[in-house]
């Protein structure tokens, strides 16, 4: 009579999953969420449309208005740089922090939390997969603004440019993890909160104007939103004095590194807070409360 | 005619409702004044910033005040276009509201005017940051009241009808519906010349504007409010030329509105979209 093999041995769990190191788990599911991220983006040509154009219609008038108005070039090209940093902050808005609310109306949410792999590595999936949408979407922007309104930058260091975009994109991203999480707690509002925090933060991050213009209160906004110190560094790195920028840019730099590290911390901290808080009221399955 | 001004009342009545009910009371006043507020102080930011360097700072009160009433234009339009969404997407009743003896023309005409007390609220709030912050101000005795009245008032119809349009292409697109919401508002903003003289945009474009009534309207207002408009091309334009054409071009659109409307909603039912979710 033939032997049970090892894998019918009394004791071996049948439902065992295989041991994959944390760290590749981490990997692949946030590569998964990227790939659905990519995808699911380029599915709805509308979207594209509204996504690239309108943020780069408002741009347009505000540059407009530099012009007719009779101020310095500076100023268009800094309301250039600007308006297509608005479309990243339109992102994190309603691509990060709205994100988990979106999947609780779906009734897909229940789905990521008994997932086996880590919330913050589909967070990340998500982050990594809007900068490089929005990025791709930023050139019509880009064609609008140097292209049909004629914004000009002086030579600049691209390397400088692309360390500043990440670390401001790291920044604004580990922000948009700890709003995505905090409006688990909220239910229909969290749209309506998405929408006001637009506009407010377009003007607390100065990103139509240089931020000095709001003095200390431009400081203190800046270190609430990291749009703000992102938008004055690149601004800075692009146009130099012309920029008219809040602090020097070696110490923007430090901040923003610094705001990055904080709001990763905080972005883990508050899912896993308000995980167990949705969970514990029932919210994680509630639709329209 | 009492019958139609009863259902108005009952939409009305239930917008209201509506609109009041789906947040608390603090959220509900930081929504309606936090974006027109911040909009203003987006433009105030960049005044402060340039005023003085800038040939033309004097210029920023006709654009300052002309994007205060665009307030109207945001609520009414985008909110006519929301309607759709809501009643069809959240609430998933526009079935109901459809089949119900009120009527989807008087149902949305009473939810716009809701819109319109919000887009007064906004347009109040955000002219009392431009007199006090900016410096947005304008002599009382010197306002035209007679027809500045008129074109506030032939303006808000404008707004209804556009309104009335986009609610239309809501229902028969569903997919698009909430980015049309927010596109359209923003390309008037920009087409229309809200905050720069229509004079900026490019040949070609800028007849293209003068048939939209809004660009005639923003105008208007800033002429018979401050005393003078923004555009060289329409400087020679008489103010009984220009409330005679607001009014024509108003006429018209809210003709086409309505028109468009019917035309639209006939098409949706045909297809089966009315109540067709997107589970956006």
């Amino acid at each position: 009579m033939k032997a049970p093999s090892d894998s019918h041995a009394a004791g071996a769990d049948p439902f065992a999953r295989p041991h994959v190191h944390p760290a590749v788990a981490f990997y692949r599911a946030a590569r998964a969420r990227l790939y659905v991220r990519m995808v699911g983006s380029f599915r709805e040509p509308t979207w594209i449309i509204g996504d690239s154009l309108f943020p780069a219609f408002g741009m347009a008038a505000f540059v407009l208005l530099y012009r007719a108005l009779g101020a310095p070039a500076a100023y268009e090209t800094l309301a250039v740089l600007g308006g297509i940093l608005s479309a990243y902050w339109l992102n994190v808005l309603w691509g990060m922090g709205t994100q988990l609310y979106w999947e609780k109306q779906q009734g897909q949410l229940q789905l990521y939390f008994v997932a086996p792999v880590s919330r913050m590595a589909i967070l990340t999936g998500m982050a990594v997969g809007g900068v490089l949408t929005t990025t791709i979407r930023t050139v019509v922007g880009l064609i609008v603004g140097f292209g049909i309104l004629g914004a000009r930058v002086p030579a600049f260091d691209p390397w400088m440019l692309a360390f500043v975009f990440v670390l401001s994109m790291v920044a604004l991203y580990a922000l948009g993890m700890t709003l995505s999480s905090l409006f688990l707690l909220f239910g229909r509002e969290a749209w309506h909160l998405a929408n006001a925090l637009a506009e407010p933060v377009y003007f607390m991050s100065g990103l139509y104007f240089p931020l000095r213009t709001l003095g200390g209160f431009g400081l203190v906004a800046a270190c609430v939103v990291p749009l703000g110190f992102g938008v004055d560094a690149l601004r800075q790195v692009l146009l130099g004095e012309a920029a008219r920028g809040l602090l020097p840019l070696d110490t923007e730099i430090v901040i923003l590194a610094v705001l990055s590290v904080g709001f990763l911390i905080l972005a883990r901290f508050s899912l896993a807070q308000l995980e167990r808080i949705s969970k514990n009221e029932g919210r994680l399955t509630q639709r329209w409360q | 005619m009492s019958a139609r001004v009863g259902k108005l009342r009952s939409a009305a009545w239930l917008g209201w409702q509506i609109e009041s009910n789906w947040a608390d009371p603090f959220l509900f006043v930081v929504y309606t004044v936090a974006r027109p507020v911040a909009t203003a102080l987006i433009l105030a930011g960049m005044y402060w910033a340039v005023s003085g360097q800038a040939a033309r700072a004097q210029m920023f009160a006709g654009f300052f005040v002309a994007n205060a009433f665009h307030n109207y234009v945001t609520q009414v339009m985008i909110g006519m276009g929301w309607v759709i969404v809501e009643e069809r997407e959240d609430y998933e009743t526009l079935k109901y509201v459809y089949t119900s003896p009120i009527g989807m023309i008087n149902y949305l005409a009473g939810r716009g005017l809701v819109k319109l007390s919000l887009g007064t609220v906004s347009l109040l709030v955000t002219l009392l940051v431009g007199w006090f912050c900016v410096g947005v101000r304008w002599e009382w005795g010197a306002v035209a009241w007679i027809p500045f009245t008129l074109t506030f008032a032939i303006g808000l119809v404008a707004c209804l009808s556009a309104g009335f349009l986009v609610a239309g292409v809501g229902l028969l697109l569903p997919r698009i519906a909430v980015t049309l919401n927010e596109g359209v508002a923003i390309a008037l903003y920009l087409a229309c010349g809200v905050i720069f003289p229509i004079d900026l945009l490019p040949r070609g474009i800028q007849e293209l504007t003068l048939v939209i009534p809004f660009t005639l309207w923003y105008e208007a207002l800033r002429r018979f409010l401050l005393g003078h408009g923004s555009s060289a091309r329409l400087a020679d334009v008489s103010d009984l030329a220009m409330l005679g054409w607001l009014a024509l071009s108003t006429a018209v659109f809210s003709v086409v509105a309505l028109v468009g409307y019917r035309a639209l909603e006939t098409r949706a039912r045909k297809l089966g979209r009315l109540d067709q979710t997107t589970m956006f």
